[in-house]
Parts: C-alpha cells; structure tokens; sequence
C-alpha cells in the first residue's frame, strides 16, 4: 500500500518503521531537514520536506495515489487540516491523529465528518483503552474495543443456575442495544439465532455500547466477579480516559493520584465514582498513603517514563500485585526487564496496532480475529450500490454473520432487524471464519447496473 | 427552520423541579418521553449522551439560559423542548450565574445541517433580550408557544 505520514515526530517516526517492516511503500512529509535525514539514513522511505498542509509537498509525496495519508504531527489542527487536503487532493483514506477531547465529540459539530477524515484518534485515548483491556482479569476479557471504543464486545462464561441456563435467547429479554455475537461450548462456536438454548460452560460474546453489559452479564453468572481496587498514578489524558473507563463499571474501584491541585479539581468535577487524590507518585510515603499496597492493580500513567518506572517499582515492593506502567521510550524495554517490570504498554505501540489494522482495501476498513480465530469482527464501509444497504437487515441473508452496531456520522448504535444500512455507514460485523467471503460480497460496491 | 417544526409542543415544561444541572436535563428528557417524542426504552442513554456533552464544556452561554443537546438515533428528526425554572439552577454557566431557561435539542445522527440549524436558530434568538426575558417571566406552557411563534412569525426563515 501507498502511505502518506504526515509528521516525521516520534510517532510518525515509529509508525513509519512499523510500516516498512510489512514492506509498505512509506513517504514522510516534515517541516524538518534534519528529522527527515535522520529517518532517510535507518530506513527505506521516501520523504519531502514541506509542512503537512501544503498541497505541493502533499503532492510531491504522492498523495493522489496514496491509500492512506496518516496525520501524526503534535498539532492537532495541522493534522486535521492536512489529512483533509490530503483526502481532498486523493488519498483512499484520511485519519488524524488529535490530542484535544473536545475534538472527538460529535455533539455540537462534527469535525471528522466535515473535513472527511475517516477517523480521528488520540494517542492518550487508545493508550487508556489497552490499559483497561489489559486490567479486566481473564475470563471478564472484554475482546475488542472496537470503533474507538464506542461499542464493546465481551466474553461472560455462563454459570450454572444463572438466570439465562437453559433458556432460549428470545427468552432472556435482553435490551434493544445488546446483542448476543456468539456462543462458543460443546458446539464449536456458532453466531446464535433467536432459539439458540444457553447452557453452562457456554461462553457467550456480548455487544453493546460502552458500559451497558455489566447489567447484561449478570443474567450468565449470578456470582459478580469481587471489585478491583485500582490506583492510577497520573492524571493526564492516559489517567482520566482510563479513570472514565473503569469507573462505570462496577467491578472497579478506581484511585487517581495527581499532584496538580488545578487538575484535580478538574477531574473530581468529571469523575463521579473515582477517589482522587492531590499527592505527589514519586514519593513513598505518599503512595503508602493511597494504600497501593493493598490495590489489586497499579497503573503508571504519569507524562514521565521515569516517573512511571521509578513508582511501578515502588508499587511492587509495597506489595501490590498487578503493575502496568505506560513507557514511551523504545530503548527502556532493557531496563523494564532487569526491574521486573513486565507489561510496560507503549503508546506508540498500540497506535501502530491501530493502524495495521486498517489496513485493508475496498471497504473493508479493519478487521480482528475473535474467540481463537472462529470469527473476526470487521469494520465495513457501506458504499454506493452494496447489497447490504438496499433492504433492511432482517431480509438479508446474513447467515452466520451478524451486524453488532452501525457508526452514522461519528454516533454508534446496535440496530434491530428492521434497520437498514445507508451508503456512507460504517458496519460493524461479526462473521463465522467460514462465511466471511458470502458476508463480504454483501458489501461488495455495485457493477453499476 | 421554525421552533414550530422542531420544538415538541406537549414537551415543553414551566415550574422545573429539579435545583442541579443533571436533573434539569432529566426532567426535560422524561418531558420528551412523556410526549412521545423520545422512546422510553432509549431515555437513559439520551440522558447519558446529553450529560456527556456538558462534561466536555457548559452549555449554559450566559444570561440564564443553556442550550444542552446530543445526537442519538433514537429520534428520527430534530425535536427540542424548553424548560423554565423559577428558582435558576447552578449549570456552570459561563458567567457563573443560575440559569433559567434550557432549550434540549436531540437530533439524529444523519441530520449534522438540521442539527446545525435548530442549534442556530436557537443561539439567535437567544441572543435578543426580549425574548430571554419573556421566557423567564412564562408561567405557563401556553406563554412559552406564544414566544417561539411570535418569533417564528417575525424570522419566518
């Protein structure tokens, strides 16, 4: 695939080594002779000299026949503006990559959707969300936080005796935005219908919008999962957008620890059910204070790599089990080891795992493997004459294949059977490994005829 | 585009009861769900979408009045309602004083130009002090009517 970076920064920088490792033809676009040297000299990519919202350096870098023009500079309106022309000039697919929340909102106004950006993603947002896919212990794993974590697939094994044993799905009255995606037991695992039976053993995968399954999951285990106790160091946009994560759910009792008295006003005004705490990480006695050492998870999310090694090493010796420390820095994993840090999670990392998953070609936006490889759940895109979007759902025939939620300009929701698809939606769909070419055909764009 | 094809006439409510920002809103989202406007199966997530939008910055612009909306599939065209509360409420107004008068817009995702419209034709008339004032001083729902359609009939576009 053609891609175009724009921002030859550490993130641009990291993504463009990732690409080139899956010998994808890479052009970098930086204001910044010596950065773009720099990068020439270690790897195989073109580059241009130009800053990210000019059309010539734009041009110069091939954006009319580029498949995906990744804006990744540290400026937020840089990057929306130059992922916009560079749709506008060609590019198959724009996305941007923005710090501010506000930005992400689509209440008041839409900005992916008028400047046509495909996707717009904060680092520190995706960063909070493997976090909190990392914390769930296993079992609660919640699979993929899928459209920017809008909508949420979980597994639940059903406990005998639970209310939904041996009844029949339509029976189990479930809510208009949940669904159930599969069923994995003695059967292997199928994409349920309506007179599916749910038995014990069985591990069900739920779908709905963000924090409405825990109600769900309790119709499958009768016994809650006992609360987690975790403290987060750190309340930057990591700590907050993980803080606003786990704290919805009711099995976590979340702790924030920041040493900025402004901030933590901030966040006690948007976080309900969070303890925070005005205290400084890096010392001891402050953390003792918090109790980390009773704390079932501890999260190192402060801005600082240092900071967040120098306290998930304290965390551990005061006897806190579980530590996750966030660690920007590619040349610390050494370090990390000999510490005994084991899972360090890298914001560059997780957006370079984003970004390989999308991609694909035609309208097939991203697509995972679910429950060991029975399934994948794919992001589709509805274009003009696809079957998909000539009838409702219920009349088509999606055996064995199911769509989980629907994105319409930026909102997300699970659709009924009586729904129907629209050109320029976004489709999440869960599909049987074994029927994926028939679904995929659905989506197929129209001969025209 | 008219208050009259948005607002939700049976919606609108004098007298609020709530005294904070998340019960106003509440109130104004049951008062739709009561008309018929919004669902009941979707008043919880309509409520939570609206909140979510406040949290990211007020929407009470200042001389006591608010403008909170969202969109959600749950309603198929923009509606709106307007609620008026006698005591004023602490919505973190931008010039931190208590607010009287809330315009809730919910508008469907696939409709940002109607979406934008209502939001405009709402902040335009909000912005003249007469009409601020005549809401404020509404006893009644029927007093609410006869403000947006005098302002109807004055900007029909």
């Amino acid at each position: 695939m053609n891609i175009v970076i724009l921002g030859a920064g550490t993130v641009g920088n990291s993504i463009a080594r990732s690409l080139c490792a899956q010998h994808h033809n890479v052009c970098l676009v930086d204001q910044s002779r010596t950065a773009l040297a720099e990068i020439e000299e270690r790897l195989d990519v073109g580059t241009v000299c130009g800053t990210a919202c000019d059309p010539v350096a734009l041009f110069q870098a091939g954006i009319q026949s580029a498949d995906l023009c990744l804006a990744l500079t540290d400026r937020d309106e840089v990057n929306i503006v130059g992922a916009s022309v560079g749709k506008e000039m060609g590019a198959g697919r724009s996305v941007a990559r923005v710090h501010q929340p506000t930005y992400l909102d689509t209440t008041t106004f839409d900005v992916a959707d008028h400047f046509q950006l495909a996707r717009l993603f904060s680092l520190e947002h995706l960063t909070a969300l493997a976090l909190a896919r990392k914390i769930r212990v296993p079992g609660l794993l919640a699979l993929e936080n899928l459209a920017q974590g809008s909508v949420e697939v979980q597994e639940v094994s059903v406990q005998e005796d639970a209310k939904a044993d041996g009844r029949r799905l339509d029976e189990l009255d479930l809510p208009h935005e949940i669904l159930v995606g599969l069923i994995a037991g003695n059967r292997g695992t199928v994409i349920p219908s309506a007179d599916d039976v749910v038995t014990p053993e069985d591990r069900v995968t739920l779908i709905g919008r963000l924090g409405e399954l825990d109600d769900v999951r309790r119709l499958f285990e009768h016994k809650p999962p006992p609360r987690q106790h975790v403290v987060i160091a750190g309340g930057g946009e990591i700590g907050f957008s993980l803080a606003r994560i786990l704290e919805h759910r009711l099995r976590f009792h979340v702790t924030l620890i920041e040493s900025e008295e402004a901030r933590c006003e901030f966040l006690s005004e948007r976080l309900e059910m969070t303890t925070i705490l005005i205290a400084d990480a890096t010392r001891r006695s402050e953390m003792e204070e918090a109790r980390v050492g009773t704390a079932d998870v501890f999260v190192a999310a402060t801005g600082h790599d240092e900071d967040n090694i120098v306290c998930g090493v304290e965390a551990r010796e005061m006897g806190c089990p579980r530590i996750l420390t966030v660690v920007r820095r590619p040349d610390y994993d050494n370090v990390l080891t000999k510490l005994g840090i084991e899972q360090a999670v890298s914001p560059r990392e997780v957006l370079g795992q984003e970004i390989l998953a999308m991609l694909q070609s035609g309208p097939v936006i991203s697509r995972r493997q679910i429950a060991d490889g029975a399934a994948e759940v794919f992001e589709l895109e509805v274009r003009e004459g696809a079957a998909i979007s000539q009838a409702p759902l219920k009349n088509l025939p999606l055996s064995r294949g199911l769509v989980a939620a629907v994105v319409r300009s930026s909102m997300i929701w699970v659709p009924g059977g009586a729904d129907e698809l629209k050109v320029g939606d976004v489709a999440i769909v869960l599909v049987q490994s074994d029927s994926i070419d028939a679904v995929l055909a659905l989506f197929a764009p129209g001969n025209g005829d | 585009m008219k208050f009259a094809e948005f607002v939700c006439r049976d919606a609108v409510t004098t007298g609020m009861a709530s005294s904070d920002r998340d019960g106003v809103i509440g109130e104004l989202v049951d008062a739709l769900v009561a008309a018929g406007a919004v669902s009941t199966d979707h008043r919880n997530s309509v409520l939570a979408a609206t909140i979510a939008r406040e949290e990211l910055g007020t929407t009470g612009i200042g001389h006591g009045v608010a403008i909170p909306h969202a969109k959600h599939p749950a309603v198929k065209q923009v509606v709106a309602t307007v609620g008026v509360s006698d005591q004023g409420i602490d919505f973190g107004s931008l010039d931190s004083r208590p607010t009287r008068v809330f315009f809730l817009l919910i508008s469907p995702p696939d409709a940002p130009q109607d979406h934008l419209q209502a939001l405009e034709r709402i902040s335009k008339h909000l912005q003249e002090e007469l009409f601020r004032e005549f809401l404020i001083q509404a006893q009644t729902c029927d007093a609410i009517h006869d403000v947006l359609d005098e302002a109807d009939q004055a900007n029909p576009d």
